[in-house]
C-alpha cells in the first residue's frame, strides 16, 4: 500500500514498526475472528438473529425520535436525569458542569468509544480533573499516551514486554516482568485504590431500552460496575443510536454481541441499570454529534445499526496489517472508515473508504448485517477524496485500457520486465509490497494468448 | 433551542415512521438442563456444583466458602443467608456502605435465573441489594434453584420479575476476566477471581 499517497500509509509504521510486529498483530486479531466462528457454530439460530437484529435496528432508527422520548420519560420516572448534547463540545460541557457542581476531582471511567470520539478525557484533564481509564487495555493506552487501536481490545498492538516496561514505570512492578497474570495483579491493586477513592464514575452504555428506561452496560472485567457502584455520582454517555425498543429486542443483540466480538457466549457482566443506586445519582447524556445527519442519509443510515462488536475489524485484511492507529480516527477498521467521513469529516477521514479491497469479509460477519463494503463504495462516489498520485494512476490506466492495441503492446513489455522486480532494490516501486510477500511467477503468456491457444486446439 | 429540542428536531426530520417492527425472536431449541448449564459455565471459567438436595446445600456451600476464604471475611446477602438457614456467616447489613466490602474474601448471594446457553446467572437487586459485594469480593458463590435454569437469554428475560427492570440487575457469566495483554486470558481483572454456582433442588 506504500507509495499510494494515503495518510493511512504514512501512519502504519507508527504502531507496527516492522514485519514481525505486523505478523503478530495480524495473528492476535485473527484469533478473535476464529473464536467468533467457533462460538457462532454453537448457536442454531445465529443467522436468524442477525436478520432480526438488522430489522429491529431499521425500525428503531426510523422511529428514533419516539424511542428517545419514550426512553427519556421512563428513565425520568425511575429517577434518572437525562441530558441532551447536540455535539461533542456540549457533551464535554455537560459532564464538566456535573462534576464541578459536586466538587468532584477524581473520576474513574470505563470504556466508551463515544467519549473517545468527543475528546472527553483531554477536555476534563485540561481542566484539572483526574480521569482514570479502568479497562485494563484502556489503562495501558492511557499510560502510553496514545488512543485505543481496537474498539474491544484497545491495546492489542502492544506486546507483554511493552506492558511490563510501562507498569514498571507507572506502578512499580519489577523490571522485566512480562507475565500477564502478575502484570494484571499490579494493575488490579493500583486501580482498586483508585476505584475506592473515586468521586464519580463515567461510563458508556451498550444499549438503552426505551420500554423500561434501562441502560445496558457490558464488561468482562467488572470495571464499569465498580465505577457505578462505589462513587456517589454516575454519568453514562451514549450516542442516540444506542436505543432499543424493548427487552425482547435487547436479548437479540446481547446474544450476538459477545459472540461476534470475542467468541464468548455472553460478556462476564451484563448490567441493566434502571434507577440510581440508593443514595446515588445517575445522569444520562444522549449525544447526537453527527448521528442525525447520518440518519438523514438514505445510503448511510444503516451504519447506525452498529453495536460496536469489532467483528469487522478482526476479519479485515487491511485493519489486521495496518493496525488501528493507521486510521487516525477514534473507530478503526471497516465500520470506522464508514463512520469517519460523516462523524469526523476531515480530508483524511474521507480518504479512509479507499483503504479497502472491498473484499466484503466485514459484511459477511457483521451481526447487524451492515453492508459495509457497499457503504465504503458509496462514500467513494459521494465524497471523492482520491489522493493525487492515485488519481493520476487511475487516469493512466483508463487511457491504456481503452486502447486495446496499446494495452497489448504495453503488456508484452511488462511481461519481459516482470522478473526484474522480484527483488527489493532502491527505486523498485514494488519494494514495500515485497517486504512480506513473494513476487508471483508470471505464466509467460497473456490470458488472451492462452485462450486463443486452447480454443484453437479444439476440433 | 435547547440541546434536547435541537437533537429531537434533527432526528424527527430524518425519520418517517414507516418501517415495521419484526416482532419478538422465537426462543431457539436449546437444552435447559443442569448439565448443559454446568458445561457452559465451566467453559467460561466458572464452576457449577450440584444439583444438591436442599438439606445438604448449607454444608457444601460453607465448606467451599471457608476453603476459598482461608480465614478471610465471608459475607452473605440476606437472600442467601435465608436459603442456607445459618448464622455461621456474616450477613450484609442494610446500611453498609459499598466501600465497607473492600476486604471481603468470599461473597455469597442468591441468583434468580440460570441460562444454559451462556452459563450466566441473573442476580437481581432483591438477590443482592449490596451490589458492591458481587464485584469487590475476591471470590463469589451464587445459589441457584435447579428449576430456574432456562435454555436461552430470551427465556431468561421473560422469567425475571418486572421489578428486575426497575433497579439493578446483572447477568454474571463466570469470573471477572481480561485478555488485554497479548490475548492471554487472566481471571480476576477487577472483580472476583473465581465464581462457583451451587445449584439446589427446589
Amino acid at each position: 500500500m506504500s507509495g499510494s499517497g494515503f495518510g493511512l500509509d504514512a501512519r502504519v509504521g507508527s504502531t507496527l514498526p516492522d514485519a514481525a510486529a505486523v505478523a503478530r498483530h495480524d495473528a492476535a486479531v485473527f484469533l478473535l475472528r476464529a473464536r467468533r466462528d467457533a462460538a457462532v457454530a454453537q448457536v442454531p439460530d445465529f443467522e436468524a438473529l442477525r436478520t432480526r437484529a438488522a430489522a429491529i435496528k431499521d425500525h428503531t432508527l426510523d422511529h428514533l425520535d419516539r424511542q428517545l422520548e419514550r426512553f427519556e420519560a421512563k428513565a425520568r420516572e425511575n429517577g434518572i436525569v437525562v441530558h441532551w448534547a447536540a455535539d461533542a463540545r456540549s457533551l464535554c460541557e455537560i459532564v464538566e458542569a456535573l462534576l464541578r457542581e459536586r466538587s468532584v476531582r477524581r473520576v474513574v471511567k470505563s470504556k466508551s468509544m463515544l467519549t473517545e470520539e468527543c475528546g472527553l478525557n483531554p477536555w476534563l484533564e485540561a481542566r484539572g480533573f483526574e480521569v482514570v481509564d479502568t479497562d485494563l487495555g484502556e489503562r495501558i493506552v492511557q499510560l502510553e499516551g496514545e488512543p485505543p487501536s481496537h474498539i474491544i481490545v484497545p491495546a492489542i498492538h502492544r506486546t507483554r514486554a511493552d506492558v511490563g516496561a510501562l507498569f514498571h514505570r507507572h506502578m512499580g512492578s519489577p523490571a522485566g516482568e512480562t507475565d500477564p497474570e502478575r502484570l494484571m495483579a499490579h494493575a488490579r491493586a493500583d486501580l482498586r485504590a483508585r476505584f475506592l477513592a473515586a468521586e464519580a464514575g463515567i461510563t458508556g452504555a451498550n444499549f438503552a431500552v426505551a420500554e423500561t428506561g434501562s441502560l445496558v452496560i457490558v464488561t468482562n472485567e467488572g470495571n464499569a460496575d465498580l465505577g457505578i457502584i462505589l462513587p456517589p455520582l454516575h454519568i453514562a454517555c451514549l450516542g442516540i443510536e444506542k436505543l432499543v425498543p424493548n427487552l425482547d429486542d435487547v436479548a437479540v443483540f446481547l446474544r450476538l454481541l459477545a459472540r461476534s466480538a470475542t467468541g464468548q457466549p455472553l460478556s462476564v457482566y451484563t448490567s441493566f441499570l434502571s434507577a440510581p443506586r440508593a443514595g446515588g445519582e445517575l445522569h444520562v447524556v444522549l449525544v447526537d454529534n453527527g448521528r442525525s445527519a447520518l440518519l438523514a442519509s438514505e445510503s448511510h443510515r444503516r451504519a447506525l445499526r452498529c453495536i460496536r462488536c469489532g467483528a469487522c475489524l478482526n476479519t479485515c485484511p487491511v485493519y489486521r496489517r495496518a493496525g488501528g492507529h493507521a486510521y487516525g480516527v477514534p473507530v478503526a477498521g471497516p465500520i470506522g472508515a464508514v463512520l469517519a467521513p460523516a462523524l469526523v469529516a476531515t480530508r483524511e477521514a474521507r480518504e479512509l473508504p479507499y483503504a479497502s479491497s472491498l473484499c466484503g469479509s466485514c459484511t459477511a460477519v457483521c451481526p447487524v448485517r451492515i453492508d459495509l463494503h457497499e457503504q465504503l463504495l458509496a462514500w467513494r462516489r459521494e465524497a471523492p477524496a482520491l489522493p493525487v498520485s492515485l488519481r493520476r494512476g487511475a487516469r493512466f490506466a483508463a487511457a491504456l485500457l481503452s486502447r486495446p492495441r496499446l494495452f497489448r503492446a504495453a503488456a508484452r513489455v511488462a511481461r519481459t520486465l516482470w522478473p526484474l522486480f522480484a527483488r527489493r532494490f532502491p527505486g523498485n516501486p514494488a519494494s514495500p509490497w515485497l517486504r512480506a510477500r513473494e513476487w508471483p511467477e508470471h505464466p509467460g503468456a497473456s490470458f488472451a494468448e492462452r485462450w486463443r491457444k486452447t480454443r484453437g486446439a479444439r476440433p | 433551542m435547547s440541546g434536547r429540542e435541537g437533537v429531537l428536531v434533527a432526528v424527527r426530520r430524518a425519520t418517517r415512521h414507516g418501517v415495521a417492527h419484526p416482532g419478538p425472536h422465537p426462543a431457539p431449541p436449546l437444552a435447559a438442563d443442569f448439565a448443559s448449564f454446568a458445561a457452559t459455565l465451566a467453559a467460561v471459567g466458572g464452576e457449577a456444583h450440584g444439583p444438591l438436595a436442599r438439606a445438604s446445600l448449607a454444608d457444601a456451600v460453607l465448606a467451599h466458602a471457608r476453603r476459598w476464604a482461608a480465614g478471610g471475611r465471608i459475607v452473605a446477602e440476606p437472600s442467601a443467608a435465608a436459603l442456607l438457614g445459618t448464622a455461621a456467616v456474616e450477613i450484609a447489613r442494610d446500611a453498609a456502605a459499598p466501600h465497607s466490602f473492600a476486604d471481603v474474601a468470599v461473597a455469597i448471594a442468591k441468583g434468580s435465573v440460570g441460562i444454559a446457553e451462556n452459563g450466566a446467572v441473573a442476580v437481581t437487586a432483591d438477590d443482592a441489594p449490596h451490589r458492591a459485594l458481587l464485584f469487590l469480593a475476591e471470590r463469589v458463590i451464587l445459589l441457584l434453584d435447579a428449576a430456574s435454569i432456562v435454555g436461552d437469554l430470551h427465556s431468561a428475560m421473560r422469567a425475571l420479575p418486572a421489578a428486575a427492570w426497575q433497579s439493578q440487575l446483572t447477568f454474571v457469566s463466570g469470573p471477572s476476566k481480561t485478555a488485554d495483554i497479548e490475548q492471554t486470558l487472566v481471571h480476576g481483572a477487577h472483580g472476583p477471581r473465581a465464581l462457583a454456582v451451587f445449584v439446589h433442588q427446589s
